[in-house]
């Protein structure tokens, strides 16, 4: 109710007005006043200066120096002036942004350097963020549908048969068809053989077995018949060659965790009461 | 066997090669001939006693493109924020990786396949403005314009007030207390989005490039630039992103320049930019006449934009910029998602003689115009394309389309409510193009390789699929390269890749192209590959004329190298499939430019078009069970643009 109150234009009107009325008030009651001071200190002036040659890797002139205080002043203006009449208060954007600057305040929160053995620790705890993955170089045989309307079925009985006698050497220029993307795959992951062939595919590919001809393997461009070559399996490197990555995981998770602390600590000052959902909020499930 | 195969090919090269003088077109289709069984001979033969066939294996050249987006935006970008996005750098570049993630509008959202890469590419003018940031300054609220937006939001009506700060935004109307470089809100939000590149970037594995955008917006006329960073954060964080508004910042490109210099020689970083959305620019992108002195472009401007600007976006989700049907009337693919309505946040209406200066093609034919002139080419670019979506979702397909904000997220009435609306007109959301990525032909994938790549414009633009596309250009190329089993080899070794340049013409040759494209492999056929050839006449006026080289299904490239019969359809629109039962999964041919003058400056590109598929507005009518307004399109062509090969006397 109270949010429909807020949505009518009316109302909205009336608390503009209240707004600008209270505004308008303060500017006249400042003119009639002792005016409240705004410094621009000599550190803030720096600030500015050093803003300006953050963007341009130079001092600003004085000119420029000038305009940057002016803005400053401005801003000071307005912001003071606003906020004096409220218009800060039940701001969702304000609020946002508070909360977020809490939630960088938890983030910023200074993770100590690691030690050695808290970094092993992580590690060996979470081998699976650090394993390298599996890679396959293996060479293929593709028989391209469109150039073989009639006869697909057939050229791969004969190649399959032909093949089940091969092995590494056998040459097989000849028998398939070009591919724009060639016949040798070198030291290729699953995702790099999906990413050209499609999904099945490359399962297929990455379950098989080594030093021996494989196929028919579909894909969407037509049959490929494979020969794998070299399989690398993918392992958990050593501390010493992935140390900065294993660092710099191990502060992210220290930071979501102190972030995750300070909710929990600030939450629990607080009793939180939620009442039942009114049924008109809850969007009901199409059957 | 092999004997008779060879001897075959040979003969269906022969026959093709005399059925047309402009194509020795030898597509998959067109060569599927009886090739032959296999018999004991060949059997035999397949099996000599010679070591492993590997001609290939210390090859350095790429051997795959990489698929990635240079242009995604998050909640630190202002617009973003107020359009309702949740989702940071982070969660961006979780995203491209091939993660699962909650969108801001809480649905599940995952892409089909991870991307290659990602530039998360904030605006520079406010970086976070919206929802961030540590020190921030709420004297905005105690502005007129940001009390209003703020209402505006609080009251569900955050699509009208992020239009509306655009729309300030371009008349240079923002309210003090926007965060500018130098003030803690916008160092810490700098800071960030260089973290999350850093921490997601896996050399090898998965490239993020540390940017932003430069979104100079000069009354409402998109003249946006995204820069991009070769380097780490060590040295991205010695500076912050230039800005558009003054005191600090300008819209001037030529100002960005400068501040490119002047970071690549203080710094020590190397970095590029590349420029979108011509056709929200009202003339200004691809100027003749500076809209900002009046003058006719120099050669120092277009010295500076040929080094800063080496790329240009060509197609995203505000419309496709190769070209116009007012400046293509005989291009039937002309009419492809066009925005063509206004400038960027329609204050201002299009006027016919606006075109030739916003898009990708008469940009390129108006360069060759320039580099006569001035001695330099200002528009002397390759293509790639990218998403802008301002959802942190990199998520173009068509039946897995997020939309360009979070407001045009998948829901019921997306496509039916209005995206930018003005007294001059409307632009609805069925009107968002679900387009695209930008291919890159690294010889591997890491931040120096792409950035290399991209700077050498070995690169092409998609609408979305990932087809497999390559281009060469040289003066030898002869019909039997486009079947050589590895192409590129031939390729590389007998001329340029696209990006590249051609000049000292041989006596009496013209010059050849090996073209080729393979299609997703988990999309739609190939219907085409053309070549779009543009030069400068002897007459200084610049012309441009397209080649159909490779066509599907056996159909015939007539004497004036077109072929007109259409390649069919097997959308059903009412439950969003299509079959690949017509078009070609794979093409390949050597072209020969039939019309050459060696005195004249030309260009070269390809388009490879794909058989017609659902657009997204079919998923999501499908998928909401709703009907679409009519004039929305159901179903799309979705293609690929190439880098082009320039041709200098």
């Amino acid at each position: 109710m109270t949010i429909r109150l807020l949505r009518e234009p009316l109302l909205q009107f009336l608390v503009l007005g209240a707004i600008l009325f209270a505004l308008y008030g303060l500017v006249d009651k400042r003119s009639a006043e002792p005016s409240e001071k705004i410094v621009v200190s000599a550190s803030r002036i720096t600030n500015l200066a050093d803003g300006f040659a953050r963007t341009w890797r130079r001092p600003p002139s004085e000119e420029e120096l000038r305009g940057l205080i002016e803005n400053d002043i401005r801003d000071e203006v307005f912001y003071r002036a606003g906020r004096a009449a409220g218009l800060d208060r039940d701001d969702v954007v304000i609020r946002r942004r508070v909360r977020q600057k809490m939630e960088f305040l938890a983030e910023e929160i200074s993770v100590p350097e690691a030690t050695e053995a808290q970094l092993a620790d992580f590690l060996s705890s979470n081998p699976e963020r650090f394993r390298t993955e599996d890679r396959l170089t293996f060479h293929q045989l593709f028989l391209n549908p469109s150039r073989r309307t009639d006869t697909i079925a057939r050229d791969v009985e004969q190649v399959r048969t032909v093949l089940s006698r091969g092995d590494a050497t056998t040459d097989t220029a000849g028998l398939g068809d070009p591919f724009l993307l060639g016949e040798e795959f070198h030291a290729v992951s699953l995702r790099d053989t999906a990413g050209t062939f499609g999904d099945s595919f490359a399962r297929q590919v990455f379950s098989a077995e080594q030093g021996r001809w494989l196929g028919p393997i579909p894909s969407s461009f037509g049959q490929h018949f494979i020969y794998i070559r070299e399989r690398t399996t993918g392992s958990v490197p050593p501390l010493d060659t992935i140390r900065p990555a294993v660092a710099r995981q191990w502060a992210d998770a220290r930071r979501t965790e102190a972030e995750q602390k300070l909710y929990r600590s600030l939450r629990d000052r607080y009793e939180i009461t939620v009442e039942a959902m009114p049924t008109q909020a809850v969007l009901v499930a199409r059957p | 066997m092999m004997f008779r195969l060879s001897s075959i090919s040979g003969a269906a090269l022969a026959g093709v090669c005399a059925a047309s003088v402009f194509a020795t077109t030898v597509t998959a289709q067109n060569a599927a001939t009886d090739i032959g069984t296999l018999d004991k001979e060949a059997a035999e033969k397949a099996f000599p006693a010679k070591p492993p066939y590997s001609p290939y294996a210390e090859r350095n050249f790429p051997t795959r493109p990489y698929f990635g987006d240079t242009h995604t935006h998050t909640s630190y970008s202002m617009d973003a924020g107020a359009f309702g996005a949740r989702l940071g750098p982070k969660d961006a570049y979780r995203f491209a990786k091939g993660e699962e993630v909650i969108a801001s509008s809480g649905q599940r959202a995952k892409l089909s396949r991870p991307l290659d890469f990602l530039v998360v590419t904030d605006h520079s003018d406010g970086m976070g403005f919206f929802p961030q940031l540590i020190g921030g300054d709420p004297g905005l609220l105690a502005t007129p314009q940001g009390r209003k937006w703020y209402d505006e939001i609080n009251s569900g009506k955050g699509a009208q007030a992020a239009i509306d700060i655009i729309t300030s935004f371009g008349k240079g109307q923002l309210p003090k207390g926007f965060p500018t470089p130098g003030t803690p809100a916008y160092r810490s939000a700098w800071r960030e989005t260089i973290k999350a590149a850093e921490e997601a970037n896996e050399p090898g594995r998965f490239t993020a490039f540390i940017g932003y955008e430069w979104t100079s917006n000069a009354a409402g006329n998109n003249l946006h630039r995204n820069v991009i960073w070769r380097d780490n954060g060590a040295k991205a964080s010695l500076v912050e992103p230039f800005t558009t508004q003054p005191p600090l910042g300008s819209p001037n490109p030529r100002d960005l320049w400068k501040w490119m210099a002047m970071c690549e020689e203080k710094t020590g970083a190397e970095i590029l930019a590349l420029a979108h959305n011509g056709n929200l620019s009202n003339g200004r992108m691809f100027p003749i006449i500076e809209s900002f002195n009046g003058k006719r472009i120099d050669r120092e401007y277009a010295e500076n934009r040929m080094r800063w600007e080496p790329l240009y976006e060509a197609t995203q989700i505000k419309g496709d910029g190769e070209t116009h049907p007012f400046l293509s009337p005989n291009d039937e693919f002309a009419n492809f998602e066009r925005w063509d309505k206004g400038n960027l946040d329609l204050t201002e209406v299009k006027k016919p003689e606006m075109l030739e200066f916003e898009y990708t093609r008469s940009a390129l034919r108006n360069g060759l115009k320039m580099e006569a002139e001035l001695g330099v080419n200002p528009y002397k670019f390759g293509l790639v394309g990218s998403t802008d979506a301002h959802t942190a979702l990199s998520a173009v397909e068509e039946d897995n389309f997020f939309g360009k904000t979070s407001s045009s997220e998948p829901s019921a009435d997306r496509a039916t409510h209005p995206f930018v609306k003005s007294e001059k007109g409307v632009i609805m959301g069925w009107e968002q193009t679900a387009s695209g990525y930008a291919a890159v032909w690294a010889a591997e994938n890491t931040r120096e390789a792409i950035f290399d790549a991209m700077k050498r414009r070995e690169t092409y633009a998609t609408t979305g699929p990932r087809m497999v596309v390559r281009f060469f250009g040289g003066w030898d190329f002869e019909a039997a390269d486009a079947n050589q089993r590895m192409p590129a080899r031939i390729g590389y070794t007998k001329g340029v890749p696209m990006g590249g340049d051609l000049n000292n013409a041989p006596g009496g040759k013209s010059p050849t192209f090996l073209v080729a494209a393979l299609k997703d492999p988990i999309g739609a056929n190939l219907d085409r590959i053309q070549v779009i050839k543009g030069w400068l006449a002897k007459d200084g006026q610049t012309q441009e004329r397209i080649y159909d080289v490779a066509v599907s299904g056996g159909r015939k490239i007539d004497a004036d190298g077109r072929s007109r019969t259409s390649v069919g359809n097997t959308v059903d629109i009412a439950n969003a499939t299509w079959t690949n039962s017509i078009g070609a999964g794979e093409m390949i041919t050597v072209w020969k430019d039939p019309d050459f003058d060696p005195a004249l400056r030309s260009f070269y590109y390809l388009r490879v078009i794909e058989i017609p598929t659902p657009r997204w507005t079919a998923y999501d009518a499908k998928y909401f069970g709703i009907k679409m307004p009519a004039e929305a399109a159901m179903t799309t062509t979705e293609r690929a643009y190439t880098s082009p090969i320039w041709y200098t006397p």
